[in-house]
């Protein structure tokens, strides 16, 4: 297994990293050489989203990619997201609308959702913001607050 | 009002037991067993020690060498000493610098094993129903059976017998953050931080795994990612503790959700048969057969099926009975609890069961309920007193909302009802430590928030409506084991009912000692600019000048809340092994399904959805409402898709999302929630627990609702578009 050193523009800052693992995944690049464990793991397949994280503003599984794929993009983590004004927002949607209990799904969807509420222009329809959180489960909640709470989010913006 | 937790989760801030981290950490993987039932013949550790960044691996024998001897003598040693009893059991551990390095060494590992017979199912132990017989065979780990009344008499004279056999399925509770520890262990003191629900609990169970005092060890609880039953009992702990003696490190272990999935303690599959007599229109006799699969669970294990079996009677007046029931060992991994442990499994045979059996005498199934459910002051079948108890209002609000539905109902479409109850845990009791602060109040507690809001939300409510301070005043805070009153843990829907009384207690004794030291007969609390102030009529006295120098000295007034249950008056002839834990009251469900069937293909929708749900009081109506909708959805995932799939070689064949489906947020219907109040129950302002009822009904509302829109019953669950398809004669 070969290890090279590794640049990455975290939430704004660039980072840099010895020994990394060729085949290191970015969820575990950032979780445990950049400390920033806001952004959770779960099934490590592509199955929960609870790893979700912004590639250049695109919503993306951190599980599924390799820390060396994304070297030159820019990664946009919750902790990063959650200082900028939609993230701010959707955050507090979620708390408004009673959508988050154990709290461990709730970090990617505000990263799913606030991909989708961040451009500029009008917001997507609501529809399209819920098919748009179709990859991430929860088991809590039952999803109804959740879907209260984009409606909410995307009022807010 | 919203939870103080919920922001700081949305952010990312808060730590879980994946998080966990310590200085010089080292990562544990397992060596799992690749035969689902067998004898280790040899296993060599010797080379996994050589690969690089190994620093300890421990099997079966470092439990002899490092560890005090009673912990050979556990019921459950850390690893197998005789026997691999599952596939995939843990045989050996290793702790190494990286994760991957860990993985790498415990593949390393591959044991010589002599296969013995696999008993992959129930019918593999039981082809033909057991007699009373059978529960001498070593694979029987419980049997339980109990009879009141002449049921063969009532059986004879009846006007109908309704007999029918129902199964279901392996499921899993999938909490969305995976199991994970850390151990640390220094000069025979052990430390471990997990995410668990019973710090406590786990406490004494490591103890007897370890061989160690309970005063030797200290349990941390984490927030936890979501508990349903799953994170109670010792899991990961002793392996990342016997590798945290074996290295002197700090040693983190969690496992990946294809582990989560092999490694169990779930639900498991049941058959199931009811005999049902009708008298006069009214259920005169029953007869209740259980067989529960508990995977590899030792012997002892009388509770299960007792417990079970409570539910296959039902919320019904029951004036005759014989119930019978086998907890029957197989090589899956042991059975463990899941949010109301079996209730759903019952549920979904009792009330087809019911449901059919009114359809067969022509009365409405919700008239026909009304007929037999338990009201206050009636006695359940094992004798115990029924309290206020929501049902029969339940029942008739969903009567109305069905007649709604079907003035409207589209062809293909059926309505479906069913109904559950649940008796709040009051557990081994617990206490609670408040600190009423110059600035505010502090509540400690053992466990941490598991994500319902009883920990965390409940008991600041219970605080806040006692001493009429605001919520933002009202803090909770986590200890560990050493630090930290006793609690049973966050289980059985039990946290606000049971330990909201000791929050409750402690409460009132900080009022009636400040009432006492400002000399009135009732007071509360404010906070003004940051000061606790304690209000008298129109007199207003800071705290601070109320307290002593001691209390001063130590930050605040403290006190201790204590609830250890209600005194019961039982028949105890009548108690079934397990079938009445201490409870503290009943509470009752009703749900209603709108289901649309795919005549072509045999594939569900559930169109709409409402629950009636006896909740004593509401003390927060719309954390309340969260647990209804959670409950809801987790038992549609079990009425539809869920189902862990076992080969005939008991191996696990679903082991990961892809292919154990959940419920994602397009496939939730609209939920009604309706809160059934005036009920009251023990608890704090009448409350009762509601953390479990919800999922009870739905597998059993949703087969219901196919069977009014067929006219064809499905007698196994999940309800997949396979089996109705069977049902209903497409394939
Ligand atoms: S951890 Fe990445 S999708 Fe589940
Ligand atoms: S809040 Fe627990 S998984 Fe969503």
């Amino acid at each position: 297994m070969s290890e090279n050193s590794l640049g990455l523009s975290l939430n704004g800052k660039p980072r840099h990293f010895e020994k990394v693992p060729d085949a290191e995944r970015l969820l575990d690049t950032i979780r445990w050489r950049a400390g920033l464990k806001g952004t959770k793991e779960g099934c490590r397949t592509g199955d929960c989203g609870a790893c979700m994280v912004l590639v250049n503003g695109e919503p993306t599984l951190s599980c599924l990619v390799l820390s060396r794929e994304v070297a030159e993009e820019k990664i946009t983590t919750i902790e990063g997201l959650s200082t900028e004004k939609v993230g701010r927002l959707v955050i507090a949607a979620f708390e408004e609308a009673g959508a988050v209990q154990c709290g461990y799904c709730t970090p990617g969807f505000v990263v799913a959702l606030a991909a989708q509420l961040g451009g500029r222009g009008p917001p997507p329809p609501l529809e399209t913001l819920l098919d748009g959180l179709e990859g991430n489960l929860c088991r809590c909640t039952g999803y109804l607050a959740i879907q209260k709470a984009v409606a909410a989010a995307r009022e807010a913006i | 009002m919203t939870r103080s937790d919920a922001a700081p989760k949305a952010r990312g801030g808060v730590g879980y037991g994946m998080d966990l981290e310590a200085p010089g950490m080292l990562w544990a993987a397992l060596v799992r067993a690749p035969v689902p039932h067998g004898r280790i013949v040899r296993m060599e550790l010797g080379p996994a020690r050589r690969m690089p960044g190994v620093v300890a691996v421990v099997g079966p024998d470092e439990i002899r060498t490092l560890l005090p001897k009673g912990a050979l003598e556990a019921e459950r040693p850390v690893f197998p000493l005789d026997e691999i009893r599952y596939r995939g059991e843990p045989i050996a551990a290793v702790a190494a610098e990286t994760l991957e390095q860990a993985r790498h060494a415990a593949a390393a590992v591959v044991p010589v094993v002599e296969s013995l017979r696999t008993d992959a199912r129930i019918e593999d132990v039981f082809p033909e129903w057991p007699s009373a017989a059978a529960a001498k065979d070593p694979r029987v780990v419980g049997h339980v059976h109990a009879r009141h009344g002449d049921v063969e008499a009532r059986f004879r004279s009846a006007d109908l017998v309704h007999s029918e056999t129902y199964h279901t399925s392996g499921v899993h509770q999938v909490a969305l953050e995976p199991h994970a520890c850390l151990g640390e262990a220094r000069g025979g003191k052990f430390r471990v931080r997990t995410s668990t629900q019973t710090p406590f609990g786990l406490r004494e169970d490591l103890a007897s795994i370890l061989g160690i005092f309970e005063s030797s060890l200290v349990v941390e609880g984490t927030w936890v990612g979501g508990g349903f039953g799953g994170k109670g009992a010792a899991f990961l702990e002793p392996y990342a503790l016997l590798l945290a003696v074996a290295s002197r490190r700090p040693v983190k272990l969690s496992v990946t959700y294809a582990e989560e999935f092999e490694l169990g303690r779930t639900t498991l599959p049941s058959i199931i048969r009811l005999d049902t007599a009708v008298r006069g229109g009214k259920i005169v006799g029953r007869r209740v057969r259980l067989l529960l699969d508990t995977g590899a669970s030792l012997p002892g294990r009388d509770f299960a099926v007792g417990y079970s079996i409570g539910f296959l009677l039902g919320p019904y007046r029951t004036e005759t009975y014989e119930i019978e029931g086998f907890a029957v060992q197989t090589n899956k991994p042991p059975f463990g609890p899941h949010r109301a442990p079996f209730a759903p499994q019952s549920v979904f045979a009792l009330e087809s069961h019911i449901d059919g059996l009114a359809r067969r005498l022509g009365v409405d199934p919700i008239e026909f309920r009304l007929r037999q459910v338990w009201r206050e002051g009636d006695r359940t079948a094992y004798d115990q007193p029924v309290g206020p108890f929501g049902l029969e209002a339940g029942l008739k609000a969903a009567a109305r909302t069905a007649g709604a539905w079907r003035t409207r109902l589209p062809a293909g479409h059926g309505i479906g009802v069913a109904c559950g109850f649940w008796s709040t845990s009051v557990g081994a009791g617990g206490e609670a430590r408040l600190s009423l602060r110059p600035d505010g109040l502090v509540i400690l507690q053992g466990e941490r928030e598991i994500g319902n809001g009883s920990v965390v939300h409940g008991l600041a409510v219970v605080a806040e409506r006692v001493l009429g301070l605001s919520l933002a005043a009202i803090r909770v805070d986590y200890g560990d084991t050493a630090t930290a009153p006793f609690d049973s843990g966050v289980f059985g829907s039990r946290t606000l009912g049971a330990l909201g009384q000791a929050v409750e207690r402690g409460a009132r004794s900080l009022v009636t000692i400040l009432a006492k030291r400002v000399g009135a007969s009732e007071i509360h609390l404010e906070i003004k600019s940051g000061q606790v102030l304690v209000v008298a009529g129109r007199r207003r006295h800071k705290l601070v000048d109320l307290l002593t120098p001691t209390e001063r000295a130590e930050g605040g007034l403290v006190v201790e809340g204590k609830f250890y249950g209600p005194e019961r008056e039982v028949d105890a002839s009548r108690v079934l092994a397990g079938s009445v834990y201490p409870y503290q009251d009943f509470t009752g469900a009703v749900h209603l399904a709108e289901v649309e069937v795919d005549r072509e293909t045999g594939h569900l929708r559930v169109v709409r959805y409402a629950a009636f749900q006896d909740v004593g009081t509401a003390v927060d109506p719309s954390a309340v409402q969260g647990q209804v909708e959670g409950g809801v959805v987790m038992g549609l995932g079990a009425a539809l898709s869920e189902e862990m799939l076992w080969t005939p070689e008991a191996r696990l064949a679903n082991p990961g999302l892809l292919d154990y489906r959940l419920p994602r947020l397009r496939d939730v219907p609209p939920i009604h929630v309706e809160l059934i109040e005036g009920f009251a129950g023990a608890g704090p302002f009448g409350a009762k627990g509601v953390g479990e009822p919800p999922i009870i009904p739905v597998p059993a509302a949703v087969a219901n609702a196919v069977a009014d829109a067929t006219g064809t019953r499905v007698f196994e669950m999940p309800l997949t578009p396979e089996r109705v398809a069977r049902a209903l004669k497409l394939l």
